[in-house]
């Protein structure tokens, strides 16, 4: 018999073991939802734990209690969140195992060492958690209270190991190694040079932000939802700044975001030009009208949701007139970025727009106008924290004139900076117009730092206008809590499916291909209902979390009369 | 509080719906798995547009200067008042029909260059098969002209390609540059100009290749073609990791030797 006889029958066999099919619903939609659920989960107990650790410390090193208890109340939801998280993953590798032999078989191949340090780090992280929560009143002063915060940042260290070494599997599959090929013996692969591949270490910097990002969303959905449940006061002032605090840490977490995402996409671009193409200006491409739009949506409801909180700050009308006129900005910036550009175009597309481009929003397509636009919104919504931030106090330092108007000078500052080399962008060569986005974003950076330093100095003795009246919020400001919280986690489902899907038809990009039935990516169509899917299936049984937890929860929560009698405590 | 729960979940419904609506509204394109692509005898010229603008759009990377208008013309629309190219195909060049054009503009693509545009475009008939090129000449001929192309135009050799209507890159291999050692024909191939200036032709995106050998030895280009990312020019920085890691897998050893000594040779 031939080699290529041999080949063919080699093919066929494997063939025949490949897959397996799941009923009604198939097996690539089965592998979908679980790994999609899952990681949602699993951004959710990595999130939370990273400010839970971060506002115990505010609680401990600055004195105020209130911290410490939102801390407690924050790793009270992981707990059941923990379990979700790992019945789902089980769920994916059941049905990788079964619906995917010969691709699982080739990858715990190459990293089965590291799936065993996986599952048990995962062990001693849950272990690490009960420690965590269920020391918490006990080890509550001193020396003690130092070691239980020790707990968390050890908390903190195992779930970000563990999401290290699951990145590394699904970065392997989307950028190999190039000495790897289809005819490498898996066995010969070693796991360190499989690990570090091209993607590894900028999904891990980018997801370790966005677990940040979609820990603040889903806490700040879930104190919006006990404000709205509230029965008492306290109660309503409680979850009014915990809404408040995780709505400020994922938008801040947000801003930093992008930065982390353009390290991956030129490292995409680095590892193989084509499939940046893919993703940037091939069938990927109306994707980022969508991720536009959604970021739009954020940026909005955030800011929206700050201008409403203004209106329980005594002090804070005297800037309320401005408001609009930031609004106007967002809205601009959010037209803008969205604007389509690099676009797959049909012949009869092409001819309605009479060229390539539309004529008109051609030149606000290109990513001058875009840098431009986004840079300006960031800046915005900086100036919308400044203005919250400042609102219910009056400076009293001998140059708090002075030093506002150097803030002022500073913005003016970098928005032109942002302005000239956005249109100064127009007029040069595309090596030079790269570098200006560095500039622009090294503009608005610096901005807010040198404006924050300068705020915290000029907040010094500061006069109080009255305190802020927590609590005294309509209820639509948290209804966009929970808009926050839907888009965020539709966007991190949408950019999981433009990280996979530029992948194409292979499980282990130009290594193993897929040969399967759904060896095809879908379009945006079907994707966007699965990714529906996947978030209401998440949102539903973070409920249903929440709810349990809340059953299981005895409220220690006083009447107002009780509260001024001395129980000034709010929370658990 | 059920009215309150209604809204949240009203409001949640809502804002996925918006989103899944918005999605399903824009164009649907779906990245399809590469199939074999087999032009028969009978072959009808709506085939053949048909398998023609697969490759165009996927694994013939038109687009990606086509496309746009910026690199090269845009084939698809107008140009001056011309129409798109199956109407000013034919009036390229004198005593050239559209059909013969095309083919020249694919197989030859410096014997004529459009004014304005520099000579960058790679030998498309080195890098897709004969079914392909002559399917996207029937797709571009459809483009405001008139379909001639047929299965006679065809060689007979070469029955069946791959296409991939979502994109991906070109195979590589053998069949790269036609397996020719001729440095030019392998810069060109290998679309080298797309980006680098070469005695005079080309864009100046990246490092101007006219003096190379005057600042890399033989080695040192070796290993710049085989692994960009080892070294990058002064200056270049910010676009390291632009330059394909593909073409040490794509031309041969004798094609790779023969692209060293003639860059070495540029001093």
């Amino acid at each position: 018999m031939t080699d290529s006889a041999l080949l063919l029958l080699q093919a066929a066999a494997d063939s025949t073991r490949a897959y397996g099919e799941f009923p009604v619903i198939g097996a690539r939609a089965y592998v979908w939802i679980t790994a999609e659920v899952h990681l949602m989960f699993a951004a959710f107990v990595l999130g939370v734990p990273m400010f839970a650790v971060v506002t115990e410390a505010i609680g401990i090193f600055g004195g105020d209690e209130r911290y410490d208890r939102l801390s407690k109340e924050f790793t009270r939801l992981l707990l059941v969140a923990y379990s979700a998280t790992a019945i789902w993953g089980a769920m994916l590798v059941f049905g990788l195992s079964t619906l995917y032999p010969r691709f699982w078989a080739y990858l715990t191949t190459i990293f089965a060492p590291s799936m065993w340090l996986y599952a048990a780090l995962f062990f001693i992280e849950s272990f690490t958690l009960y420690l965590y929560y269920y020391g918490w009143d006990r080890w509550k002063k001193g020396k003690a209270k130092l070691g239980h915060w020790t707990l968390g940042i050890l908390l903190n260290v195992w779930g970000t190991i563990v999401m290290f070494i699951a990145n590394s599997w699904l970065t392997y599959m989307m950028s190999p190694p190039r000495d790897i090929t289809p005819t490498t013996d898996p066995t010969t692969i070693k796991l360190w040079h499989a690990i570090a591949n091209a993607t590894w270490m900028p999904i891990n910097v980018h997801r370790v932000i966005a677990n940040v990002v979609f820990g603040g969303a889903i806490v700040g959905a879930y104190a919006s939802y006990r404000f709205l449940a509230a029965r008492t006061d306290e109660e309503r002032a409680h979850y009014d700044w915990m809404g408040y605090v995780g709505n400020f840490i994922a938008m801040s977490a947000l801003i930093v975001l992008p930065f982390a995402g353009y390290w991956l996409g030129r490292e995409i671009y680095q590892y193989d030009q084509s499939m940046g193409i893919t993703m940037m200006g091939g069938f990927m491409s109306w994707l980022w009208v969508i991720q536009a739009f959604l970021i739009a949506v954020l940026f909005l409801t955030g800011n929206y949701y700050l201008w409403i909180g203004m209106g329980r700050i005594p002090g804070a009308e005297r800037f309320r007139p401005y408001t609009k006129y930031l609004l106007i900005v967002l809205v601009l910036g959010a037209i803008v970025w969205g604007t389509p550009h690099t676009m797959i175009a049909d012949s009869k597309e092409l001819a309605a727009m009479g060229g390539s481009h539309h004529p008109f929003l051609g030149a606000l397509g290109v990513m001058s106008a875009k840098n431009t636009a986004v840079n300006l919104m960031i800046l915005t919504t900086f100036l919308s924290f400044l203005l919250y931030r400042r609102a219910n106090t009056r400076p009293v330092v001998p140059w708090a004139r002075t030093g506002t108007i150097i803030q002022g000078a500073m913005f003016a500052v970098a928005a032109a900076v942002v302005l000239f080399y956005g249109i100064r962008g127009y007029f040069v060569e595309a090596i030079v117009r790269i570098g200006f986005s560095v500039y622009q974003v090294l503009a608005v950076l610096s901005c807010i730092v040198f404006v924050t330093v300068i705020d915290i100095l000029m907040a010094r003795g500061a006069q109080s206008l009255g305190a802020i009246r927590w609590g005294n919020m309509p209820p639509r400001s948290q209804y966009a809590l929970f808009i926050l919280a839907v888009t965020f986690t539709w966007l991190m489902g949408l950019m999981g499916f433009a990280r996979s899907g530029i992948r194409q038809y292979w499980h282990v990009w130009q290594v193993m291909q897929d040969t399967s039935q759904y060896a095809a990516t879908p379009a945006l169509g079907y994707a966007s209902k699965m990714i529906s899917l996947c978030v209401l299936i998440f949102l539903a049984l973070v409920a249903f979390v929440f709810w349990l937890g809340g059953l299981a929860e005895k409220s220690t929560f006083v009447a107002s009369g009780e509260a001024e009698k001395g129980a000034r405590h709010v929370g658990h | 509080m059920w009215a309150t729960n209604a809204k949240i979940v009203g409001i949640v419904l809502g804002t996925l719906a918006l989103y899944t609506l918005i999605a399903n509204k824009i164009p649907q394109v779906q990245s399809e798995v590469p199939q074999a692509l087999t032009l028969g005898a009978n072959v009808t010229p709506e085939q053949l547009v048909a398998a023609g603008e697969k490759v165009y759009t996927g694994i013939g990377g038109c687009t990606t200067c086509h496309g746009l208008g910026e690199r090269a013309p845009n084939l698809l629309t107008d140009e001056k008042g011309q129409g798109p190219i199956g109407a000013r195909c034919g009036k390229r060049e004198p005593g050239k029909s559209c059909k013969q054009y095309l083919y020249e503009s694919l197989d030859n693509p410096t014997a004529f260059v459009v004014s304005g545009y520099q000579p960058i475009m790679p030998v498309m008939t080195k890098q897709l098969t004969p079914a392909q090129v002559w399917a996207v000449i029937a797709f571009l001929e459809e483009q405001g002209g008139t379909v001639d192309v047929t299965a006679s135009d065809i060689p007979a050799t070469s029955p069946t390609s791959q296409t991939s209507p979502g994109g991906g890159g070109a195979g590589g291999g053998a069949a790269f540059a036609g397996g020719s050692r001729d440095p030019k024909a392998i810069v060109q191939a290998a679309g080298c100009l797309a980006c680098h200036k070469l005695d005079g032709q080309g864009q100046v995106i990246a490092p101007d290749l006219t003096h190379v050998g005057s600042r890399r030895d033989a080695e040192s280009i070796r290993k710049k073609i085989l692994d960009p990312a080892s070294s990058v020019t002064k200056g270049y920085e910010k676009l390291a990791g632009i330059m394909p890691k593909s073409f040490g897998t794509m031309m041969n050893a004798a094609q790779l030797e023969a692209l060293v000594e003639y860059l070495a040779a540029h001093k």
